[in-house]
Formats: structure tokens, sequence, C-alpha cells
């Protein structure tokens, strides 16, 4: 990150700023006279840490000429008492569309497009357009402009919201003058987002896809500079804005990492455009350290009026409301430099509101000020000219009733030297109570409260209502609805004097004399003085952690231990784990086993009856995915991996663990011949996406064959992309590896020259895709292919054979129990299904024997779930191998242990109860094939993830929790309330296609 | 429907007396589960014209085996009455992925004329793998729409679907307009929203039931759709309000009963257990959703659906278990093992079977034919050589339909049997 600032001051522009000149012609005569400006008597707050209580600003025409205590006046300045009002540097706002027409999402038209329509010579994706200028089509927007400058913003840099490489931001005065005298820079930023926008092009379908599609335009970027071998408007224009600040807008915490991810590759320093949540991941925003733009839009209060409905908001919701407002104390504590937008408002006039509600929560009122003003300006490299009330820089700055972070009110924003009212200053207080005096009354009460802008008046003998008040241009209007009273007057000498009509329409004249004020009394609605910061879980939702788990040192004495490996499933037999690992199987053991156990805490349990096994092993998953599990818009998507995209919160995770499995291969869908790489996951419940990979394991991908690849079940209109027989199916994986084959060779071929020689020639271009196929081809890479059917699992064998690469596994392989023998030949695994079958044309052979002829016949064979369900009760599918073909116990339980951790080469470490593995073991209350078994207790890593005792008092917990916020939103006044809609969760097989 | 009944006393009474004396079968020895809650471990039972003649404890009776035609000795094994899976498309559908196979979803959003038992296939190749696990009678129900059809309960076998017919008709399935819906589509799912439409279509419902108890009362000319209506007002139909949220559900039960509905059964049920007490008042049965699937939602307790079962047992409420959703045509075969997991999670072993088979038979209205072992009651029942409800010792090796043995081949053992020693 340090770099980061190193950029930004080497590329301070050089020029200051100059007072402005005419250089349009003008029709009629020239009035270029400026007056200097003297703003005396103000409270100046210059920055967060410099004030002057009583001084004086001097402008002159939208330049600051001094600010200072004691100045001397020049003869002629316009003088602007202030009377103690506060001036502040008017804030600068990084996030913005103001002034830029939206794009637009064409209808969609049915047929898909997988080219882009964009004509010239641009980068092939149309979400990728770094060509776009703001300022080319940036036009002042009179509408909007108010909005900015009522909630204190002089400048901001705006863009077009719109795709993944999204070009350039203009900075921009408000001021509401000529574009070319308001923009302060043509480039201040470039854009980025993972979002593809309205791009119709199928690529990329998948968040996955947005990452793997960055960084090959990256590395597109690099080549073209480096090779210039054909023009491309979007590359050039990219390698030209390099050094310029680059925000990327990230809409979820689990984001940061993803980013960072791209950042540490690519040495590219970005500041982020966040989204209010970045408490839920602090560690990971923390170590990204990026600077963030933040959204103060909370989220509403959720309406608890229907205490059904209450029940059913989730809590995680309810907690993410509670702690919103908290989120910009949070990065302040974690020293996060940090900027404040108004972008994502739902109504900006909430703004200043917001401000204060996260200084309530502990935002310090020096940090909100240079969150709005200094910070902004150094991250984009104009604090020279914005960002603080100095001599030499823009005149932008705000002229309050008093301090803005308590209960200032804006009376005037100027831009650029031009002045702009926000709210009329009244200059007196009128409110208080007086005796009125007329012909018809003597010496009745009158009393003017409210507001002081905005007063209200009762005179009790008159009308019983309130009385509509308005007090505008220093006359005083003052209305009875009933028409009994209709007045105007002026205030004067604590006192006001006018006339009014009865209701006979006849006049009265009418004085009435202040005898005292009124106490101003402030209610702060009882949430705002929340100031405790509430816990924060992991994930913060039912079930989150609320502190780190450690690993335990625990002896299970007289359990039956099912271990996997020659001894077999053993009766009354203890196990120790310490450390994370197995460390001793064996009969009467004791604690003397466990090396330095004076110094652990060891936990004896008694296990008679129960039965331990190794933890659950799923070949086959697709929980704990963001965003699109499959990238379905190409044939070959090599590029992406679900391990940028996994999911840390996905309840499915704790519910799964819960039913056993302490890992997971979650893969990428089956919509493509060659799908994305996989992740290989233990399902660490609580910790963050990094956290849950296994390290230093093999990379894994997915293919598929058959129908899904085919499009068969896609309906009418998707019958365009290549392939949609088995015979094209083929097809593309030739193509595929043909390609993959000539790059290799490209490449060796390249690497072998002199650096002299490499010096002369263009290197050939990355190509992420093909790079993924050369892995598979180097063996470094392994296949878990989707495949049904006899004919095409032997197909895909012997194209293999041909191109020299290996099937590691078959997944699902329903008709697998046709040709055993080639399977074994081949050297491939089975992964399968239970029982499934009947739902589409392709697996009507499929039998649930399958299993038990594959195993018995010396496949190495497993049983994975492919569903969120079924990933809970995998004991119970293995059993089915029992009932279906009589596989032994011993087999049976190996299909979803031992035998998935071949597949996925990681029996070295898991996969069975053996001294020295890792100590991911699950407790049975009886056999765990049985229907009647249920989990106890999970271990991974000797963490003790999962508790069925401890889930109880979990659930307690929570919905206690839930209760208590209740609570809490059931004190809060009706409107502003948001009506309540649940997230539902998103559930993959791999047949789920997902369009951003 | 007073003569079709006639028709099937009359081929009883055909059958009784052509086989008077004739085709006599005994049981001996089997751990017979009776379906009322009772069980015998060392059972004697007969059958005699395809009805069961005696059921007693062995220990308890003489008997003479020679005087039987057949002699099974099942000591050890375990006999259940057939079990019963409500409301599947099972028999209606074939392959999820080719609509052509489709026949429980027809146009329009109210056809209580639509009956599910002419398009029921006897040959299906799913219902086959099915009986082999011990469900041998089927509620084949149409989906769809406010109002999907009627159903009928079939039995798993049969030479066409006259033969199969065990009770046609037997019910006409509402399903109740949900107080908050779904978007998105099933690759994305989008939010749960509250449903703005939801009165309306509740006015909708209840204008149809108004207008259906008036031509019920009165002699209108012949109107296809309210005249398939009539039978929930005389009793001789059961209406099946397909619901899940608490508030629906009052809703539902008070509808119904402003409306004269004589036979309501709830099906689905998610938050049954909130209205226990109003479920529990209305003596209403309900019929699960599928045991195997995820908590309600993310706050939900991990074990909610599997408890669902004996938290009703416990007040007393008659249910069944279904498996309706995704894949339930070739799931319905995993029926004993969600009830199994019920019996994990606290519910009685003898109860979760009288669920599968004597409550699920009393609430279709079969019950004085099938769902439990007692004398005079269709010999439709199967022998496991172990506990059906468990995945492991599940392996039915007998099955009688109306008396008649049943074979346990079906389209996947014989794959088994051709590729296994290959």
């Amino acid at each position: 990150m340090k770099n980061l600032f190193r950029i930004l001051f080497v590329i301070i522009f050089n020029y200051s700023y100059s007072f402005s000149q005419e250089s349009f012609p003008v029709n009629g005569v020239a009035n270029n006279f400026k007056p200097i400006h003297a703003f005396t008597n103000a409270h100046i707050v210059m920055s967060s840490n410099k004030e002057i209580k009583k001084g004086t600003l001097l402008i002159k025409d939208n330049i600051i000429l001094n600010v200072d205590s004691n100045i001397t006046i020049p003869e002629g300045a316009i003088i602007h008492d202030l009377n103690g009002d506060y001036i502040y540097p008017s804030f600068i706002d990084l996030y913005s569309n103001y002034g830029l027409k939206e794009t637009k999402k064409k209808d969609s038209d049915y047929m898909p497009q997988y080219k882009s329509n964009k004509k010239g010579p641009y980068y092939w994706n149309q979400a990728i357009h770094p060509e776009v200028i703001a300022s080319y089509n940036f036009n002042h927007d009179k509408k909007s402009i108010s909005e900015y400058l009522e909630i204190g913003f002089g400048s901001l840099v705006t863009h077009l919201q719109d795709g993944i490489f999204r070009g350039t931001g203009c900075l921009t005065l408000l001021s509401n003058s000529k574009e070319n005298e308001d923009i302060l820079l043509d480039d201040a930023a470039t854009f980025y987002s993972f979002n593809k926008g309205s791009s119709q092009q199928r690529y990329p379908t998948s968040l996955m896809g947005s990452i793997a599609l960055i960084k090959q335009t990256l590395l597109d970027a690099e080549w073209h500079e480096n090779t210039k071998s054909n023009s491309n408007i979007s590359l050039s224009k990219f390698n030209a804005q390099k050094n310029l600040p680059k925000i990327f807008e990230l809409k979820t915490p689990l984001d940061y990492s993803r980013l960072f991810k791209i950042s540490d590759d690519f040495e590219i320093d970005f500041i982020v455009k966040g989204n209010g949540n970045e408490f839920l991941k602090i560690r990971e925003v923390k170590e990204a350290g990026f600077p963030i733009i933040v959204p103060v839009n909370f989220p509403k209060a959720y309406d608890v009026t229907n205490p059904e409905e209450a029940m059913g908001i989730s809590l995680s919701n309810l907690k993410k409301w509670e702690t919103s407002p908290f989120n910009l104390r949070i990065l302040q504590d974690h020293n996060i430099t940090y900027t404040i937008t108004s972008s994502d408002l739902e109504n900006k006039s909430n703004f200043i509101g917001n401000l204060r509600i996260a200084i309530e929560k502990g935002l310090t009122q020096g940090n909100t000020l240079d969150a709005l003003t200094i910070t902004p300006a150094r991250l984009i490299g104009v604090s020279d000219q914005l960002g603080s009330l100095e001599k030499n820089k823009i005149a932008n700055f705000i002229i309050c009733s008093s301090n803005i972070f308590t209960d200032g009110i804006i009376y005037e924003n100027w831009t650029a030297g031009k002045k702009n009212i926000v709210t009329k200053k009244i200059t007196e207080d009128i409110r208080g109570y007086y005796s009125f005096h007329s012909d018809e009354f003597n010496n009745i009460t009158v009393q003017i409260t409210g507001k002081k802008e905005s007063p209200i008046t009762k005179i009790t003998k008159i009308d019983s209502n309130k009385l509509s008040t308005i007090y505008k241009d220093e006359k005083i209007i003052i209305n009875s609805q009933t028409g009994y009273f209709r007045s105007s007057g002026k205030f004067a000498n604590n006192s006001i004097e006018g006339k009014y009509q009865d209701k006979e329409g006849e006049f009265h004249y009418y004085k009435m004399t202040r005898d005292s004020l009124v106490n101003e009394k402030t209610k702060i609605d009882s949430l705002l003085i929340d100031t405790i910061l509430p816990e924060i879980w992991h994930p913060n939702k039912s079930n989150g952690l609320n502190k780190k788990l450690n690993s335990k040192t625990v002896l299970f004495k007289n359990a039956t231990l099912w271990t996997n490996e020659e001894i077999g499933i053993i009766r009354s037999c203890d196990i120790i784990i310490s450390k994370g690992d197995i460390i001793a199987i064996g009969e009467n053991l004791d604690t003397n086993q466990i090396p330095n156990f004076e110094n652990l805490n060891v936990e004896i349990i008694d296990a008679s009856g129960k039965h331990i096994t190794s933890g659950i092993i799923d070949e086959h998953s697709h929980i704990a995915i963001n965003r699109g599990v499959n990238e379905s818009s190409q044939a070959v998507t090599a590029e992406v991996s679900i391990s940028d995209v996994i999911n840390p919160d996905d309840h499915n995770i704790y519910r799964q663990i819960a039913g056993g499995v302490t890992c997971s291969q979650l893969l990428h869908g089956s919509a493509n011949p060659i799908g994305g790489q996989s992740a290989l996951i233990k399902l660490r419940w609580g910790e963050s996406a990094e956290e849950m990979k296994i390290k230093n394991c093999d990379g894994f991908i997915k293919f598929a064959l058959g129908e899904n690849v085919k499009q068969s079940n896609w309906g009418s209109f998707n019958t365009t992309r290549f392939p949609q027989t088995r015979m094209g199916v083929e097809q593309v994986f030739f193509d595929a590896f043909y390609r993959a084959k000539n790059y290799q060779k490209e490449w060796l071929n390249y690497n072998k020259l002199s650096l002299r020689k490499k010096r002369e020639v263009n290197p050939p271009r990355e190509d992420l895709e093909l790079n993924t196929l050369v892995e598979i081809l180097e063996g470094k890479r392994h296949i878990t292919c989707h495949s049904y059917i006899e004919s095409e699992i032997n197909m895909l064998m012997h194209l293999a054979d041909s191109m020299d690469f290996k099937i590691n596994t078959f997944t699902h392989i329903l008709e697998g129990y046709k040709i055993p023998n080639k399977l074994k030949k081949h050297g491939a695994g089975a992964s399968t299904f239970s029982d499934w079958w009947a739902y589409k044309f392709e697996v009507n052979d499929a039998i649930p024997y399958n299993a038990a002829i594959l195993n018995k016949s010396g496949v190495v064979t497993a049983i994975n779930s492919d569903d969120a369900e079924m990933g809970r009760r995998l004991n119970q599918e293995a059993a089915k191998a029992i009932k279906y073909g009589n596989t032994s116990e011993e087999d049976a339980w190996k299909m979803v242990t031992l035998n998935p951790a071949k597949l996925l080469h990681l029996d070295d470490r898991m996969g069975s109860l053996k001294v020295g593995k890792d100590a991911d073991i699950v407790i049975w209350s009886e056999n765990p094939l049985s229907i009647y078994a249920k989990v106890e207790q999970t271990y991974i890593d000797g963490k003790c993830y999962f508790d069925y005792q401890n889930n109880m008092l979990t659930q307690n917990r929570d919905k206690k929790e839930k209760i208590r916020i209740i609570k809490k939103l059931s004190k809060i006044k009706a409107g502003n309330k948001r009506k309540n809609k649940a997230i539902k969760e998103k559930l993959y097989h791999c047949d789920s296609i997902e369009h951003e | 429907m007073n003569k079709i009944r006639i028709n099937i006393i009359i081929a009883f009474l055909m059958v009784s007396t052509i086989a008077n004396g004739q085709k006599t079968t005994l049981f001996m020895g089997g751990i017979a589960h009776l379906g009322n809650g009772e069980k015998i471990n060392n059972s004697i039972i007969s059958i005699k014209d395809g009805k069961i003649d005696l059921v007693a404890d062995l220990s308890k009776i003489r008997i003479d085996p020679s005087s039987f035609d057949t002699i099974y000795k099942v000591y050890g094994k375990h006999i259940y009455p057939g079990f019963i899976i409500p409301n599947t498309t099972l028999g209606i559908t074939e392959i999820d992925q080719v609509r052509a196979t489709h026949d429980y979803d027809e146009v329009g959003s109210i056809n209580p004329n639509v009956h599910s038992q002419i398009a029921y296939n006897p040959n299906s190749k799913i219902t086959e793998t099915v009986i082999t696990n011990g469900v041998l009678l089927a509620q084949v129900t149409p989906r769809g729409g406010l109002i999907s059809g009627q159903s009928s309960v079939m039995y798993l076998d049969g030479w066409n679907w006259e033969d199969a017919t065990c009770r046609a008709n037997d019910g006409i399935h509402l399903n109740w307009p949900s107080s908050y819906f779904q978007t998105g589509w099933w690759g994305q799912q989008g939010k749960t929203k509250r449903n703005d439409k939801h009165a309306e279509q509740v006015n909708r419902i209840k204008d149809l039931l108004e207008n259906s108890l008036s031509y019920f009362k009165s002699n209108s000319e012949i109107d296809l759709k309210m005249e398939s209506m009539k039978g929930l007002f005389s009793g001789e139909m059961n209406l099946y309000i397909h619901v899940n949220y608490a508030n629906d559900i009052i809703d539902a039960i008070d509808i119904s009963k402003q409306y004269k509905i004589k036979n309501l059964v709830l099906v689905g049920g998610e938050d049954a257990i909130k209205v226990i007490k109003k479920i529990k008042k209305n003596n209403i049965p309900v019929i699960l959703n599928r045991i195997h699937r995820l908590p309600k939602n993310e706050d939900s307790p991990i074990d909610s659906p599997y408890k669902q079962a004996s938290i009703l047992q416990e007040n007393d409420i008659m249910f069944s278990f279904s498996y309706e959703g995704d894949m339930e045509a070739m799931g319905a075969r995993n029926l004993p093992f969600s009830a199994g997991t019920a019996v994990t999670y606290g519910l009685d072993y003898e109860n979760a079977i009288m669920a599968l088979t004597l409550s699920t038979a009393k609430i279709l209205g079969i019950d004085h034919r099938v769902g439990s072992i007692e004398k005079g009651k269709e010999a439709t029942f199967f022998i496991s050589e172990g506990d059906a409800l468990d995945i492991i010792t599940n392996n039915v090796e007998y099955i009688f339909i109306k008396g008649k043995s049943v074979d346990t081949e079906n389209h996947q053992t014989k794959l088994y049997n051709k590729y296994k020693d290959r």
C-alpha cells in the first residue's frame, strides 16, 4: 500500500490552480470584475487539526487569499459578518455518477450473445472498456447538484458506473459553471468492479468469471504494451492510465480478500469503494490494506410489529442492522484509511444525519472531517488544491450555524468562490412566551416553540390547535386553520407587532411582548445513544463463533474405532488427538502417551458405546460458493476458479459439520465441457475463506459430458453454443488440448532463448485458460469429470490416452458399472451418487448397485452429495452401498472417507484413523452407517467445531440475541422502517446456472 | 360414487365365492409390526382369498401348518403392512427433465375436475423400484395452480389403472396462497417477499368454496368443476390443503370450517409446530414435508425437520410422511428411511410404522382395506430381512399386494444381475 502513496505524490499535478480566465467569446460587454469577499468573525475549521475560533477568510474569485485570525481586510471587499458561524472546507465525494447518463441494460435478447457487439478495435469483452472517459459525457445536472450542495459537498469524482473496467472518472467542482471551468481533472482515477453491468455478452456469468477476466485483461495489457502486436484501443488506454489511482467497487466484505489476491499477484494498488459492512470481515479488510471509500447507508430498521414476521427476520440481518452504524468507528479503531461517500444512500438528505449517528457510535469528529476532505483529496492527488482551508487553495467551503457534526445547519456552500444558499440564515430566534395585546384581547399568553427555523405558535385563548407559523424574510405570518386568526407582523426588540384578521374578516393591530425564552430540550432517540459495540460473531449469524477455537488434546476411551486401516473396525479402543493430529491409537491408553501432557489441558472422554471415525469427505460439493457455481458462458472456462469465490459464511457449512463432514471439494458446475478449477476446503466454520482452504494440496478441475454441456435441458433458445451433441463434446476437448499443446511448445521454445534473443522477439501471450490445460498435461492438475453414460466415459478415456493425460475421477458416473475394467485400466476413480436416477434421460440406466460393482472391481469408489441437503447425511448414503450390492460395512464407510481422500490425493493426511494423520474425527452415537446414528462431535484439526450438546446452548443464545434486537427495534417509532424481506439461501447443484 | 362402491363389493363377493376353501398361506415366526402401534415378536399370520385371516402370537396358539397351501418360515424377519406414500407424483411422471413424461400439472389455476387415476402408469420403471423398499401404495397427486385436481390412491402394482386403483378420487388438492413467495428461478433464487396478492387469492378461494357450497345445496345444471367439488361437502372426499406458514395454516383451517368442508387434511405444514394447538383443537391430520430436507431458514435449528414428527406424536396429532420435492418420484423409495430419521430424533418406532401405514390409510380413507395387519384386511404387506426403516437392514424379500405375491425384480436389479459378474 505504501506504493500507492508514492505514486500519488509523484503524479501530483505540477501546476497550481489559478484564477479562472474567460476563454469563451462573450456576447456583449465583458464583465470580469471579481470582488474580494471577507468572511469575518467566523469559527474557521481549516482542517481537523487547525481551527481558528474567531477569524477571517478572504477569497477572490475562486481562490482563498488568506485565512487567519488577524487579517487586514482590503478596501472594497464585501464583508460577511458571520457572527460566530462555522466555516469548514467543503466535502469531496470520490464515488459518484453525477452528471452522467446511466447505461441501461437493453431488454435481453433471448438468443445468447457470445461475442462482443461493440464495433471497432476494442477488447473482446464488452464489460472491459477502460476507454470510456467520463468527462466526454459530463454535464452539470441542476437537480442533483443541489442534493450534493445541501449536504456539504463542493467537489466530486464522477464516473460511469458500468462494467468491469469502467474507464476514468473526472474531478469536478460543483459550482455549476461551464464544465470547462469546473472540471479540475479529466482523469482523476480509473474505476473497476466485479459486475459486468450492461454488457449482454454472456461472458462472464459468474463472479469467478469476472475475476478471471480481470486477470486475463491485466496480462493482455502487459503483453500489448510489450509487443504492440495489434491495435487495441481498450488496452492502450488502460496502459496509458496506469499511474492513475484505481478505484474498485466491492459489493460485499468477502470481496476484499478476492481483490487483495489480484492486487498482490499483479502488484496493483487499489482504493476500494466499500459497502458499509466492512465490520463483518474487519480482519480481512485490514489485511488487504486498501484505503476505503465508505458509504453511510445504514440499513433501515425492520418492521417488527407482527411478531410472527419479526421472528422470521434472519439474525444475520438483525445483527447487521444493529452494528452497521459502528462500521466507521471500527475502521477507525483498526487504523484503516477511509473516506466517506454519499453514494448508495436512498436519500442523500440523510447523509449528515447518518454521519452524526456514526459519530455518536464513536467515530471522532476530526476523523470524520478528514474522511470528507483531506483524505479524498490526497487519494486523488489534489491535496494542494482541495481538502482544507489554506492560502491559494480553491475557495470551496461551507458555512454552518454551528458544529456540523453535532447540530449545525448548513447555510451556504461556496464552490469555487460562488455562493450557493442551502438554508436561509435565520438571524433572530423568535421563540418564547409572549403577552399578547390588541383591541380584542388583553394580556393573553402566546407560546412560540418548535425549531428555530420552523417555529410553531399556540394561542390557547383563540384556537386550541397549533397555528402555522412562517418566519421568512423578516416577516412573521401566523395563521389558524379555522380562519379565526390570520396575522402578519415583524419582530423587533423582543416583541412582535402587526395586524391580524378576525373571523369576520376585520383587521386589528396587535403587539406581543416576549416575557421569557423557551428551554430547548433535545430529544435523542434512545437508539442513537446506544454506543456499546455489539458482539460480532464469525460469521455474524446463527451458530456464529464469538471466539477462535483452539485445538484440543483429548483421550477418547473405549470407543469403537472405524480405522479404515488394516486393523479394520475395532471395539473398546482408545484414541488420542493433540495439536491437530491423531497421536495414539490402542487399548488402555493413558495420558502418559501424550508428550508434554503435564502442560496440556488434557480432556478424557468416556466414549463407551460410541463410534469414532475419520471425518466424512465430500468429493462433490457446491456449498459455500458465492455468486455463481457455473461460468456457463463458454465451452471452455479452465481459467476460472472456485477458490476465488469461497463463501465461508454459508450456514450449510455448519449444517454439514453437524453431519460429520470435515472436508469438501467445492466443484465448478457442469455447464460446459471444461469447467473451472475447484477448491478443496476443510469445513472450518467461523474462519476466513483463505483459512478454510487446504494448504499444499493438488489442484483439481471440473470437466463435464452429456446433456448439461450440450445444453439439452436449457430451453429452446440455448441452441447456438457449440457443442450441442456428444460428437461436438469430443471435439471441444480435442481442440482445447491441441491448442494447449501448441501453447506449451511455444512457451518452451521461448523459454529456451537467451536473454538477448528474448529481448528481440515478442513473448508469447500468456493465456490463463491454456495455462490451466498445460497444468493438466504436465500432471499438475487433476480432472474430476461429470459423466453419466458409458459411451461418453469411454470416449473421454480414449481421448485422454491419445493426448497423454489422465482422468483422475469420473463423478456421477452412473453407468460406470458397465465398464469397470476400462476405468481400472485407465486408472480413473469413481465418485457416484448412491441411488439417484430418473431425473433426466441420460440417467435411465443408473442403478444404486453402481458403487458396489465398481468397488468390487477394484475401482476407487466414493459416494458424494452434489447437494446441500444430502451432504448432511452422507453416512446414510454410504449405507446404501450395503443395501444395494452387499458391500461390507468397512468398504461402504471408506466410500465417504478414505476413498474420496484418495481421489483428492489427501489420503496421506486424511481419510482414516492413523497416528500422524489430521485429527479430523467424528464421534457417533452408534454405527455411523445406521439410520439411527447421530453425530455427537466433529473435530477438524483437533478443534471441536460441532458438539450436539453445545449446539442446543447456541440455539438458545441465538434466540435470545434475536429477541433482544427485536425488542430494541420495537422501540423505534414507526416510519423510516423497511419492509421485511429475507434473502432466500441459494443452493447449488452442478446444473445451476447463474447470471449476474 | 355409490355405484363404484357397489361394483367393488360385488367384485369381492365373486372372488371369495370362487376361491372359497382355496389358496391359503401361512407366515410363521416373523416380527410383525401391525401398523396400529402393536408388535408381535414371534407371530403367525395367515391369508386366505387375498385377505388376512389370522394374526396371532405363535407361542400362544396351536396351528396345523399342513392345512395351508403355502408356508413361509420367516423367523426373525420383519413383517410390515405395505407402506403408503401420500402426496406424490409417482406414476404420473417418469423423467424429471423430459416434459413429455410429465402428467401432473394441468393448465389453469382451478382444476378440481382433473383426476390422476386415469393418467397413472402402472408400467412405470420407477414404481417397481419403490415397492422393493416396502412402499406398496401411493396417493398419486396432481400439482400446480390453486386447485391442482383430484388424487387417487393406487397400488404400485397392477395390470392397468383400474386394477391398480385402491381408492379413486380420494380428495381435492388446494395449494393455499402463501403469504410469502419466492422470486427468481431454479438456478438463481431471489428474495422471499410478501405476497401482495395474498388477500386477493384467498378471496378467490373463498368465492370458489362459497359457490361450490351453493351448487352442492341447489339443483343446478351440471357444471364440471362445481360437480367435482361436491364430495368436499358430502364428506366423500378430503380437502388436502398444501400450506406451510403458520398464519396461512390458521386461515386454511378457519376458512374450511366456515364453508363446511367435512374432511380437511394439511399437507406440508412446515410451521405446524407453531400452531399445534389450533391443529389439535380441530383434530386435523398432517401430511408432513419430506423429513430429509434442509431447515426452513438459516436460523432454524439444524435438526428441526427431523424432530417435527415426534413433537406431533407427543401432541397426539395424526400425521403421515411424504416425499414431495426434488426428484420425488424416484425418491419415494427412501420414504421408510426418512421415517427412520424421525425415530432417531425421538419418534417411537411403532408409531413411525403407524405413520407410514395405518395413519396414512385413515387419512386417505382406505383403512378398512389396508394399513394394518389385522384380520379381515387385505393382505398387502411385505417381509424384510431386517428393520425396514434402516438402510443397512432394509431388504425386502417378499411383497404381497391384495394377497398376490409380487416380483421383487425391477429395471435396476435386472441391470445389476446383467452386469455384476461381467
